[in-house]
């Protein structure tokens, strides 16, 4: 088992990079909320969804988070009726992407929440290294 | 002058309080994992208590018992709330606890380094 001042950085970096594909993972969504597909029918975007498993660090001995998968949402397109759009099927409707927006800005604020609450976790513990260090500076 | 124990028990009081921050960083990167319940160590006054009935190592082929801190002292926390996915970690406790952590660890050294002074004044003058 490592120094624990230096396996709570090592966890809190692991939750700041499981954060930073969940934002990657949003931002892939919102660009492409409105990507639908090319040939009469298609099937347009569908969205990515982010789940975190906790994972144990044998080597650290502590239990460090990483993205389990990135799987898709199951959720129904939403339709429009265009029968002029390339992608539009024999009944003239065009599916697009199942990408809410509010949804999206929801979760990003929450992954925003997680990742400035790993860097203080950092922080404290940089603060507490230096605190221990300061005892051979002073007196 | 009859000893002083300051310096030992200072000593695990900031080794308790490092594994607390691991425990607390361990629970905060978890924040959005499913099913993840929060964790948090054995209170240091059980492992002061346990400390006071260490057995005397007078060999060094002895063990010492009592003294070294394990992460095995892990508990279930009763959190503050739980959300549908089974996730018991509120980050605003997680964040309090932090506080908390931290303001030990700098009572902590300040103590040791104004004891070390005292110890450093009485050897130089």
């Amino acid at each position: 088992m490592i120094d624990p001042l230096q396996a709570s950085v090592q966890i809190a970096s692991s939750g700041l990079e499981a954060q930073s594909t969940r934002l990657r993972v949003v931002s892939e969504n919102l660009a492409n909320a409105n990507s639908t597909g090319r040939t009469p029918g298609a099937e347009p975007y569908r969205r990515k969804t982010t789940t975190f498993t906790a994972e144990m660090d044998r080597a650290a001995g502590v239990r460090v988070v990483k993205v389990k998968d990135i799987g898709v949402d199951r959720a129904p397109f939403r339709v429009d009726y265009d029968p002029s759009h390339p992608a539009a099927g024999p009944d003239g409707y065009v599916k697009l992407p199942n990408v809410n927006s509010l949804i999206e800005m929801a979760d990003m604020r929450e992954t925003n929440r997680s990742f400035e609450a790993n860097l203080q976790v950092i922080k404290q513990a940089r603060s507490m290294v230096s605190m221990t260090i300061d005892l051979l500076r002073g007196a | 002058m009859g000893p002083v124990y300051l310096f030992d028990i200072a000593s695990s009081h900031a080794q308790w309080l490092s594994l607390r921050q691991a425990a607390i960083s361990s629970n905060v990167a978890n924040a959005n994992t499913p099913a993840y319940r929060a964790q948090d160590i054995e209170p240091f006054s059980k492992i002061l208590d346990s400390k006071v009935v260490a057995v005397a190592v007078t060999d060094p082929k002895h063990i010492a018992t009592g003294t070294s801190l394990r992460a095995q002292g892990m508990r279930k926390e009763n959190s503050w709330e739980v959300v549908h996915s089974g996730n018991s970690v509120s980050l605003e406790q997680e964040m309090l606890k932090a506080g908390d952590v931290n303001r030990d660890y700098s009572l902590n050294t300040a103590i040791v380094k104004s004891f070390h002074r005292m110890f450093m004044n009485s050897t130089k003058t």
